[in-house]
Order: structure tokens, then C-alpha cells, then sequence
């Protein structure tokens, strides 16, 4: 049980920069989540934490060690692959007993000699994590012939035998099927509650990120955008990259102008018009919003927008809506206007195709970015809307 | 769908064809070894082939031929068995590592000129052995390496680790690297992780490969009677040669024959051993790992 530093890690492959300066401090016992897309960079990350990359700058510390050295054998993590990566010429017992055949101990009579473990403890070892992880039915079964859910945990009792410092988990829930992985992601949060050990965990998918973490780490084209809470990262996004990937359904983005109205400055997007404030000059700006901060009603009110519907996608739980918000301005006798798209979510089977509401934004919650897509905190929307 | 029948009816025009033209195939493939087995029982000296000899009088057959090959010719059949034996032997196993080691480093390693190399390799293997005869006795005979075993197991260890070495990289090259490094966080050296995964996973083409590294030396003529003139070294490809041409002053085809079915022995014994490998080395890359 440590925790693990990455010190500016940089990482090219020819010309190619995989790794950006990325510096990242794991906790003893934390479960951080790298999220990013694919070729973000996120795997070369945890490849460099295992050894099987060599970063071309920058440090690795597993504790209170520099393991920059270290060859993947030397630095007692556990790692499980997308694949799996089971030994496929092995029963599962043997797949989790290998690391345990492999690894040297120091003797109880003699700590400055090594010994292997026996057979005994090895056994022991690997019927109490399959035991732990349900598989203790099916240990003779090679790879072959388990199911992916049953690869999967094989996998994870591979990791959890070998008592490692930390276990690396690269994408490993993403070639299970969607029914079994909502299960799986819970288990693997028992799991870590259980052992309290580090987790590393990469994926793709925010939905396991912001589920697993206890933090994010958000990663695009090898540079740490972002690493914090997943409410933080919800709430106070550090850019438009992780406003956009976090979150679902996913961010509404408006993107427009502020312009000086009066004493103050509105946001400009066709013929909306939204009053802002803590805006210190005008130019382009995007919005963005969460589609569950965006209450869609029948009644008017002073501070409502007028939208038409154009479109519901059925979730279930909640309908998604999209909105026109130049409806209103068509209304009012304008002739051509571009259409201002937002979504929203509404009562499930309340609203459909064509009928005309009203919009209300939580100002307080509006973000706002620049043409960069960097954050503005200064600024929020006002709460009337002209 | 709309016609059952029909495409029933297609479906067995194809079958029937496939046989029939399967079993051509067959008796094609079959005939040379009726006519050597035929041919190896009939009554000693056959000096032409005949109808007769193809279709037997079942009184008229002998194992008389067997009797000269096993127990009356010089240098003795056991005696050339064993030659054939050592040569064949030593080259499947050198030749089997080294192409291990060949496929491994070919396949796992990333070192400037690989894919060169591997077209070097390709490329050498497409050169017709027989015609390094003739420098490989001046190499050989310079080093003082004609008329021993070390002069034939040298080239037939490097004649298997040509083509093997190229297959073995190519079975390699199926399974993911996420299995050796898996391995190697499991805390393997990397040359632990060669030995205890990629080795065991790699049977099925190691199989082959020492099948056909077998099968050359085991086989091979030109190099051997080139190579070889103390007759206490003789092959049993010499041997065979011999026994045709000097033995007996016409050529007798039921010694030769009788010759030819014993040689194939060991290889249909080695064959059937190693089966399950070998086909499985045969049907490269159809195996999901």
C-alpha cells in the first residue's frame, strides 16, 4: 500500500508526444480514474506507472521510492489488461497462482534470504481471492472457457494475490457486456473499499469515472487537463474540453458574443438575448450549460425564453429535448433566423415534436469560456433574460 | 428460402463434387505408396514393373527384400538408421531453438533493420540449397569438418533455423503483447516470460518446425554424398543409394522399395507423436488466442 508520483513525465514516440508534462500525486489508498478518449494518452500513462514504457523525461515514485530504473518485475504492481491478458495455455488457478510461482520472499529465520512461497500458501492465497471474487467454482477452467465476466475476475484475483502496492487497471471493464458491467463497476468499488489499497483505473468511459473515482484525472492529446473530485470536475470544470466530456447528458454549448448593452453586456446568440454578468469586455464566448439546469415549462414567466421543441430522444427516466430558442424571435415577426439549438431534459412523454415552451437557465450555473475554451469564472448570466 | 428444394438440391450437387474430386486427389496421393508397399513383397529381382507386380498373386509375396535390407547389407541398416538418427536429431533440436530465439527476437523486439532482416531471411530461404553444395565442401573441407558429424548438424541446425525462424516470428506475432507484459508485471524477466508463456503458447508452431527440421536432414541426398564418404557415416539416403545402384548389377526394385517403406517409418511414428502440433502449427493464425 503506497501511493504514486508522476514528476513532468513526458513521452514522445518519434515525433509523436504521447505524454505532456503530466505531474500527478495518487494517495495511499485512493482510487483515481484517468479518463480520456481514445489516443489521449491515458494508457501510455499507466504503462509508464507499470514499467512497460519508459518515459522520455520526468520521474516515477511508487512511495518514498524513484523507480525510474525499475524494471516492471522490480516495482510490485499488478496490472489488469483490457484483454485480460490471461495466460491462455493455463487453468485459472494456475493464471492466479503465477505471480505467487514467480515472486521470492524473505525467510522467517533468515529476512536477509529468499524463499518461494509454498504450496500451501499459494493455495491459500488463491482460494481466498477467488473466493472473494466468486470464481472459486471454476479454477480448473482455462481461459477458453470462461466468460468475459469470468475472465475479467480472474484477471482481478491475479492482481489482488500478488498483494501489490498499487493495482493499474487499463480499461478492464470495457469488453464486458453493458448488463454485467454495471455490476462489475460495483464490485470493483466494494472491492477497493474492501482492500483499501491505490487504484489506478483508465477508461474512456465518464460514466465508470465518475461512478469509481474518488478523483478524476482528465487527459487529452497527453496533457493532465484536469485532476480533481468527480463533483468538482461536474461543477467546476477547468475547461470546455472537460465541460464537454464529463457529464451526461452531455453539456449544451451556446456559442455567441457578448456585447455591451446599456450600463452591463448580454450574451448574443441570433436573436437571444441574455444579460451577463462580471463580463469585462465584449467578444466571442460559449455558454455552457447542463441539460438537467435547464427547466422546460408550459407557463411563461418573466425571466423564460420561448423555444419550440424539435426533437425527443426517449431515456426513460426523462425525456431529452431539443430546443429552438429562435422560435420566439420567428414569432415576433422575424424572417429568416438561425436556429439557437440547446437540449434539455423534461418529464418523460410530457412534451413532444412541435409544441411550444418556455425555457428558465439556473444562472448561477451557467459557464462560460473563451474562444480558446478556457474558463471564465468571473462570469454568470443574470437572472432576466430581455 | 422461397425454394427449399432447389437450394437442397445445390447443396448436394456440391457435396458429390467436392468428394469425387477429393477422392481423385486421394488415389493420386495414395498410389506412389501402394505401388512401393506392392512393390517392396514381390519376389526378388524385379528388373521392370509390370501389372503384374501392381495388382500381386497374394502366394507370389515375399518379405525377402525386407530380410536383405534389415539384416544382410553393409554397412547395416541400424548403423545407417542411427547416422540418420544424429543428423536429424542434432538438427532438429539446434535448429528448433534457434529458431525460437529467431522468432522471439523477430517478433518482440524493436531493433533498426528488422523488417530488412526478415526480408533478408525470406529471401535466402527462396535460394535452392543444392546449389551451396559446392562452396560448403570448400568452407567445410578447409575447416577440417568433411566426413564428421559436426559438418552435416552445422548446416542442417542452419537450414531449419532459415525458414522455422520466419515462421515461429509469424505465430508470435498472433498473440498480444499484453500476454508477455502481463508476465512481466507479474515479475518476469523477460526471458522468464519467453520460456513459461510465450514457449508454452507457442507448441503448435515449435511442433512443425521440428517436424521440418527433422524431415530435411532426414531426407537430404545432395549434401550428405557430398559431405559424407566413410561408410560408417552413411545416411540412410546414401544407403538407399546405394543398395540400387551397387549391391545387385541391375536395378532391384523390391530392395529399393522394401528401403524406401522402412525409411518412412520413424517419420509417420514421428508424425503421429507430434500430430496435434503440427496440424495445429499447419493452420497458423486460425487459432484465437
Amino acid at each position: 500500500m503506497t501511493g504514486i508520483a508522476l514528476q513532468n513525465i513526458t513521452k514522445r514516440f518519434k515525433e509523436e508526444v504521447a505524454v505532456d508534462d503530466v505531474s500527478l500525486a495518487i494517495a495511499d489508498g485512493e482510487f483515481v480514474v484517468i479518463l480520456g478518449a481514445s489516443g489521449s494518452g491515458k494508457s501510455t500513462i499507466l504503462r509508464i506507472i507499470a514499467g512497460l514504457e519508459v518515459q522520455t523525461s520526468g520521474h516515477v515514485y511508487i512511495g518514498d521510492m524513484l523507480v525510474d530504473e525499475y524494471e516492471p518485475r522490480d516495482r510490485n504492481l499488478a496490472m489488469v489488461f483490457q484483454s485480460y491478458a490471461l495466460y491462455p495455455h493455463l487453468s485459472a488457478y494456475e493464471n492466479i497462482a503465477f505471480g505467487l510461482r514467480v515472486r521470492r520472499i524473505p525467510r522467517e529465520d533468515d529476512p536477509n534470504r529468499l524463499r518461494k512461497y509454498t504450496r500451501e500458501e499459494i493455495d491459500a492465497k488463491v482460494t481466498s481471492a477467488a473466493q472473494m471474487l466468486g470464481i472459486a467454482g471454476m479454477l480448473q477452467k482455462r481461459p477458453s472457457e470462461l466468460s468475459g465476466g469470468q475472465r475479467q475476475r480472474v484477471a482481478l484475483a491475479r492482481a489482488i494475490v500478488r498483494d501489490p502496492e498499487a493495482f493499474l487497471l487499463d480499461e478492464p471493464l470495457s469488453n464486458l457486456d453493458a448488463k454485467i458491467r454495471s455490476s462489475a463497476r460495483i464490485e470493483l468499488k466494494n472491492l477497493h473499499q474492501r482492500l483499501r489499497q491505490t487504484f489506478i483505473f483508465v477508461t474512456h468511459d465518464q460514466t465508470e469515472a465518475m461512478t469509481l473515482g474518488e478523483r478524476l484525472a482528465i487527459v487529452n492529446h497527453g496533457r493532465l487537463l484536469q485532476c480533481d473530485t468527480p463533483e468538482r470536475v461536474l461543477s467546476h470544470p477547468a475547461n470546455q474540453y472537460v465541460a464537454s466530456f464529463v457529464g451526461s447528458p452531455e453539456m449544451v454549448f451556446l456559442e455567441g458574443n457578448v456585447e455591451s448593452a446599456g450600463a452591463g453586456f448580454v450574451f448574443a446568440k441570433g436573436p437571444v438575448r441574455i444579460p451577463v454578468r462580471g463580463a469585462g469586455r465584449t467578444g466571442p464566448v460559449t455558454i455552457g450549460l447542463r441539460p438537467w439546469d435547464i427547466q422546460v415549462g408550459r407557463a411563461s414567466s418573466p425571466s423564460a425564453v420561448g423555444a419550440r421543441v424539435t426533437g425527443v430522444e426517449r431515456l426513460g427516466s426523462s425525456d431529452q429535448l431539443f430546443l429552438d430558442l429562435s422560435s420566439s424571435a420567428m414569432a415576433a415577426g422575424a424572417s429568416t433566423v438561425a436556429p439557437v439549438a440547446i437540449r434539455a431534459l423534461g418529464r418523460s412523454y410530457e412534451f413532444s415534436i412541435g409544441d411550444a415552451v418556455y425555457v428558465e437557465f439556473d444562472p448561477d450555473r451557467a459557464l462560460f469560456f473563451d474562444d480558446q475554451g478556457a474558463r471564465l469564472e468571473s462570469m454568470t448570466l443574470s437572472t432576466r433574460p430581455t | 428460402m422461397i425454394r427449399p428444394r432447389r437450394r437442397r438440391w445445390v447443396k448436394l450437387a456440391k457435396r458429390v463434387t467436392s468428394h469425387v474430386v477429393l477422392i481423385i486427389a486421394c488415389l493420386f496421393a495414395i498410389f506412389p505408396i501402394y505401388f512401393i508397399v506392392v512393390t517392396s513383397f514381390s519376389t526378388l529381382p524385379i528388373a521392370s514393373i509390370t501389372a503384374h507386380v501392381l495388382v500381386p498373386n497374394p502366394s507370389g509375396l515375399t518379405t525377402a527384400s525386407y530380410n536383405y535390407v534389415l539384416f544382410h547389407q553393409f554397412p547395416s541398416f541400424a548403423t545407417l538408421l542411427t547416422n540418420s538418427l544424429i543428423f536429424a536429431g542434432s538438427a532438429a533440436a539446434i535448429g528448433l531453438a534457434l529458431a525460437a530465439f529467431t522468432g522471439f527476437a523477430l517478433s518482440k523486439f524493436n531493433f533498426p533493420g528488422r523488417r530488412t532482416f526478415v526480408y533478408f531471411i525470406l529471401l535466402i530461404s527462396l535460394f535452392p540449397g543444392v546449389l551451396l553444395v559446392i562452396p560448403f565442401y570448400f568452407m567445410f573441407s578447409s575447416l577440417g569438418l568433411i566426413d564428421t558429424y559436426l559438418g552435416l548438424i552445422i548446416p542442417y541446425s542452419a537450414g531449419a533455423v532459415v525458414f522455422s525462424g520466419i515462421l515461429v516470428k509469424n505465430y508470435m506475432d498472433s498473440i498480444p503483447d499484453d500476454i508477455e507484459e502481463a508476465a512481466l508485471v507479474d515479475g518476469m524477466s523477460r526471458t522468464g516470460a519467453f520460456f513459461r508463456v510465450l514457449v508454452p503458447l507457442c507448441y503448435p508452431v515449435l511442433g512443425l518446425a521440428a517436424f521440418l527440421a527433422f524431415i530435411g536432414p532426414y531426407t537430404d541426398f545432395a549434401l550428405a554424398h557430398v559431405f559424407i564418404t566413410s561408410n560408417n557415416l552413411w545416411t540412410l539416403a546414401l544407403g538407399i543409394y546405394n543398395i540400387n545402384s551397387t549391391d545387385t548389377g541391375t536395378q532391384n526394385y523390391g530392395l529399393v522399395t522394401a528401403f524406401a517403406v522402412v525409411m518412412s517409418l520413424p517419420i509417420v511414428i514421428f508424425y503421429m507423436v507430434f500430430q496435434r502440433y503440427i496440424i495445429g502449427g499447419l493452420t497458423l493464425g486460425a487459432v484465437k488466442s
